[in-house]
């Protein structure tokens, strides 16, 4: 027979909420995440795509623009270049280990962009209500209005294609999601007790925003945040793809798009880059997955 | 006589993430034809999963029905087919629901849901089910009741929903009506009209009526017998006056001091102390012990076992060993 | 719905597509050298003359408001500019694409929507089963893969080992003058992969938020009431769940539109379909701006369009907004 011990009594009298979280969040987070199997595959892919992309060229050297083979050598038939040449006889393996820094590079600076413009459009939307959550609705809905890719498109056409540029032009059209989620939590947090407490006690606005209400917020944020890096790797690719990229640097898109046309008389230089794309934005919509299902507290069972 | 419905030493347990909980544990309960069982107890005391069972609509998975049984006129629902439990719901057996507020199809019109379950166990084609459902709502005092039929719930207040509910569910004349805090989310001058019609009903239709609680207060006025539960067990049984008049279980009597004109006449609003522990961290002794003024080493260690004692059966070992 | 929302939300829709057109004029003057140049495009070296010509067309030798006047007024004659590479007026040439590509992402848009919300109302059914697992892998994956290379990809597989479908174009040459029939089952033909290709994307995000939404109502109470009436699982799925959970689909669906034209974008380009985003992509390799910035002003007055027919549609078809 089991005697009361200091674990069940006195939490059983006490609140059950404090009673059953015996862990930080944070923690538990960490906990469901390292446990969700499609998550940690995702961190694997990321993570070999990485390193590929940062220290494939240290075994593996070569200018991907350079001609080193006959045109159309199919893959695994030569040693020298294993994935095959392209039209031009260019080693599709050097291509592969160099197009990924554009892609990544544009990826992850275009969702920083995004991030930054959303975050602070949609917090101050969300906080300040009145005239000041309606001009930067409307601003925008305005921007929801333009389709992103074309629009992105115009930009970089307009002001000549660099990675900056693209990742300003992809930053510029994906920021409204951000905006949006962001206001919708100021929305539902400013109204809790704590918020309150806080005014109560004084604190200011800025102070209100950045340290109590932005920590609340954070978990829908960085689950968007990883989903944007996965979007604007597509949309770099796209861009790179309809020959809109930097075309001084090699990219898995630009590889697709310059072997379109001869797609029919091989196959190969056009889906391998491909491949790589699908798997950088798999694992990082996995990552985003398993980190939803840490940080969204509603999932969590009773 | 053998009663309608009886509950027999009912236990289900829910799937969590922390581990297997029992929420309903050795439940035995029955209820003759035409008569009113209270059940009462706080909030999360298995009240609501009681009605469920009865109803066979269990969340399944994460819960399941880990043994016992509920025999409706001698016939077992726990075993029973889907397709046989779909033809008792809604016309031998009927819910009324705690919210009403969310527990009616904000996209389909009041008259259309009342028509569908009049279609669903009666032979009758759609306009006569129209018909019949704004005759309904005529019934359980809904005033303009054809113009009510085509309104949708968010045009209607919460008692007029309730209303609604109350008309869907008697609308096959059951035999059993489950009541599941019919009036918990009302106003409490239209819970009184509520409590009126629910009785009008039963003296209308013949129904019993298993009407969940947590307010002594409604028992006293509607029930002719009352089961007291607590994390999951009945811990009190009785005719309704005898519990009020001879409450033993130290829970009881805490929930006949919370309503002000039947316990003591002071002017302080009393309560229970703490609150009911989840169920994950029911200890071995009794789930009431670390809120009982009379609890003891026995009370911590081993669970009281409901037993007819002066009056009528109660689990409690303080009351056993005649310390209360 | 009362028609003064009507003409309020047709007030705000033309509001916005003003705010493209003052949008289009800035990006132009905003782009760097010379707003004649820009305009004329890379021509080889466009003459004097011609420049002179455009200064005068778009009035850029006056002041900015004065310009931005004329430019407005111009776009409200359906006076897009005049492309210098097709050498046509820019309304002209999106008008010949318009039809292509409104049955390309009309097709797609349908495609996606019928056939992911029954994958998710299949998978909803059973939450852990089977089908949850192949939708929510489907709907990664097809998030995941870029448009285009799926377009290659089936280009790839339907030119050599399954030549059953047209790999680009819109229509066999041969059958040009065909009678009326036999051309619409050409373009039909002709439509399946890249129709497809463009449903791919939209089709697995729509199968995740339709599980996800049904899920979300069937676990409501309402639907609780549904089962306590006795309704089949059928009339539960598709009366009482569908409809709500359609509710959040609805105003994905108008939200996605500008992304699907997007997507029609890269669509258009792999299989050298000829509508307006083929146009775009053509006439942004040769830098035609006039061409370029009527098409981002038609598209965005596309979405505008399709914006208001969802907002119309949901509040219709939710009827807790069907009266404000
Ligand atoms: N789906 C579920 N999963 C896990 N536990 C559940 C589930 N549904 C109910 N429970 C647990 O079963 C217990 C009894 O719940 P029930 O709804 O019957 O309470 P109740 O007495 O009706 O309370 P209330 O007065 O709030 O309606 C609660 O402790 C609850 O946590
Ligand atoms: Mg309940």
């Amino acid at each position: 027979m089991k005697q009361p011990t200091a674990e069940t009594a006195p939490a059983a009298a006490g609140d059950p909420a404090t009673a059953q979280r015996v862990e930080s969040p944070a923690r538990e987070a960490w906990r469901m995440f390292s446990r969700n199997v499609p998550a940690l595959l995702g961190v694997f892919l990321l993570a070999l795509v990485l390193l590929a992309t940062l220290y494939g060229k240290l075994f593996y050297g070569g200018d991907p623009f350079e001609i080193v083979w006959a045109p159309y050598e199919p893959p695994l038939t030569t040693p020298s270049v294993p994935l095959g040449t392209d039209y031009l006889g260019r080693d599709i393996v050097a291509g592969l280990l160099t197009g990924g820094a554009p892609t990544l590079t544009v990826g992850a600076s275009a969702a920083l962009i995004t991030m930054v413009i959303g975050i602070s459009l949609g917090s101050l939307a969300g906080y300040y209500g009145g005239w000041v959550d309606n001009l930067l609705m409307r601003i925008t809905e305005f921007f929801q209005v333009l389709p992103a890719l074309l629009f992105a498109m115009v930009l970089v056409t307009l002001f000549s294609p660099s990675l900056w540029t693209i990742a300003i032009a992809i930053g510029v059209v994906s920021w409204p999601q951000t905006a949006r989620l962001t206001r919708a939590e100021f929305l539902r947090i400013k109204e809790l007790e704590y918020v309150t407490a806080a005014r109560a006690i004084g604190a200011r606005n800025r102070r209100i925003i950045w340290k109590v209400i932005l920590p609340n917020a954070a978990p829908p944020l960085i689950v968007s945040a990883t989903l944007t890096i996965g979007v604007a790797v597509l949309f770099e690719a796209g861009l790179s793809f309809l020959g809109l990229g930097d075309p001084n640097v090699m990219s898995w898109g630009l590889m697709i798009g310059a072997n379109r046309d001869y797609m029919l008389d091989a196959w190969w230089p056009v889906t391998f880059p491909g491949l790589a794309i699908f798997v950088t934005v798999f694992a990082v919509s996995l990552i985003g997955d398993g980190l939803n299902d840490a940080l969204n507290p509603k999932l969590r069972g009773r | 006589m053998t009663p309608l419905l009886e509950i027999d030493n009912l236990r289900v347990t829910f799937d969590t993430r922390h581990g297997m909980v029992t929420a309903l544990d050795s439940v035995s309960l029955h209820l003759n034809a035409g008569e009113t069982l209270g059940v009462v107890g706080e909030s999360g005391c298995g009240k609501s999963i009681t009605a469920l069972s009865v109803m066979g609509l269990i969340p399944q998975p994460p819960g399941r029905i880990a043994g016992g049984s509920i025999r409706l006129n001698g016939e077992d629902l726990v075993g029973a087919e889907p397709a046989r439990l779909r033809s008792l719901r809604g016309s031998d057996v009927a819910m009324i629901f705690q919210e009403p507020m969310t527990s009616l199809n904000p996209v389909l019109r009041c008259g259309d849901q009342i028509a569908e379950a009049v279609m669903l166990h009666q032979n009758v084609d759609s306009a006569r089910a129209s018909r019949l459902a704004v005759e309904l709502l005529d019934r359980v005092g809904i005033p303009a009741p054809a113009q009510r039929a085509r309104d949708y719930p968010h045009q209607l207040s919460g008692g007029m929903r309730q209303r609604v509910m109350i008309a869907m569910a008697v609308s096959c004349r059951p035999k059993v009506l489950v009541a599941d805090e019919p009036t918990t989310a009302l106003d409490v001058t239209v819970q009184a009209q509520i409590f009126d019609l629910l009785n009008e009903i039963q003296r209308d239709v013949g129904a019993a009526i298993l009407l969940i609680t947590h307010d002594m207060g409604a028992i006293s006025e509607m029930a002719d017998r009352v089961a007291v539960m607590y994390a999951g067990r009945v811990v009190e049984q009785g005719k309704a006056d005898d519990v009020l008049d001879h409450a033993e279980h130290p829970y009881t009597r805490g929930l006949i001091d919370c309503i002000p004109a039947l316990g003591r006449r002071d002017d302080t609003l009393r309560e229970i102390p703490g609150v009911v522990p989840p169920l994950h961290l029911l200890g071995d002794g009794c789930a009431f012990a670390s809120r009982c003024a009379h609890a003891d080493r026995r009370c911590l260690a081993q669970k009281p076992v409901l037993t007819k004692w002066r009056h009528h059966p109660v689990a409690c070992h303080a009351v056993e060993e005649g310390r209360i | 719905m009362s028609l003064s929302f009507i003409l309020r939300r047709l007030g705000y829709g033309v509001l916005l597509i003003f705010g493209v057109v003052v949008l289009n004029f800035l990006l132009i003057r905003l782009a760097p050298g010379d707003p004649a140049v820009v305009i004329a495009g890379e021509m080889g070296g466009a003459t004097e003359e011609i420049l002179d010509r455009i200064r005068e067309d778009y009035g850029l030798n006056q002041p900015l408001t004065t310009q931005l006047a004329i430019y407005v007024g111009n776009v409200l004659q359906g006076d897009l500019g005049q492309s210098f590479f097709f050498n046509q007026p820019v309304s002209r040439l999106i008008a010949q694409r318009i039809g292509p590509t409104i049955l390309l992402v009309l097709t797609a848009q349908v495609l996606s929507i019928l056939l992911g919300v029954f994958l998710g109302v299949i998978a909803s059914r059973k939450p852990n089963g089977p089908a949850s697992a192949f939708v929510s892998i489907f709907a990664t994956i097809g998030y995941a893969v870029p448009v285009f290379w799926t377009g290659i990809m089936l280009i790839i597989l339907f030119a050599s080992v399954v030549p059953i479908f047209p790999i680009e174009g819109i229509q066999s040459v041969r059958l040009r003058d065909a009678p009326l029939l036999v051309r619409g089952l050409d373009i039909a033909h002709h439509l399946v992969l890249p129709a497809f290709t463009l449903a791919v994307v939209y089709l697995a995000q729509y199968a995740r938020l339709s599980r996800a939404s049904m899920l979300d109502v069937l676990g409501s109470d309402y639907i609780r009431t549904a089962r306590a009436k006795g309704g089949s699982e059928r009339a539960i799925l598709f009366k009482h769940a569908l409809r709500n959970a359609a509710l959040p689909i609805l105003t994905i669906a108008g939200m996605q539109f500008g992304n699907l034209i997007s997507g029609a974008l890269l669509v258009e380009t792999v299989f050298n379909w000829p509508g307006i985003g083929r146009l775009a992509f053509d006439s942004i390799l040769r830098r035609d701006y006039p061409t370029i910035m009527g098409v981002l002003f038609f598209a965005s007055a596309a979405v505008v369009v399709a914006n208001i027919l969802t907002d119309l549609s949901y509040r219709w078809a939710d009827p807790r907004l069907r009266e404000q």
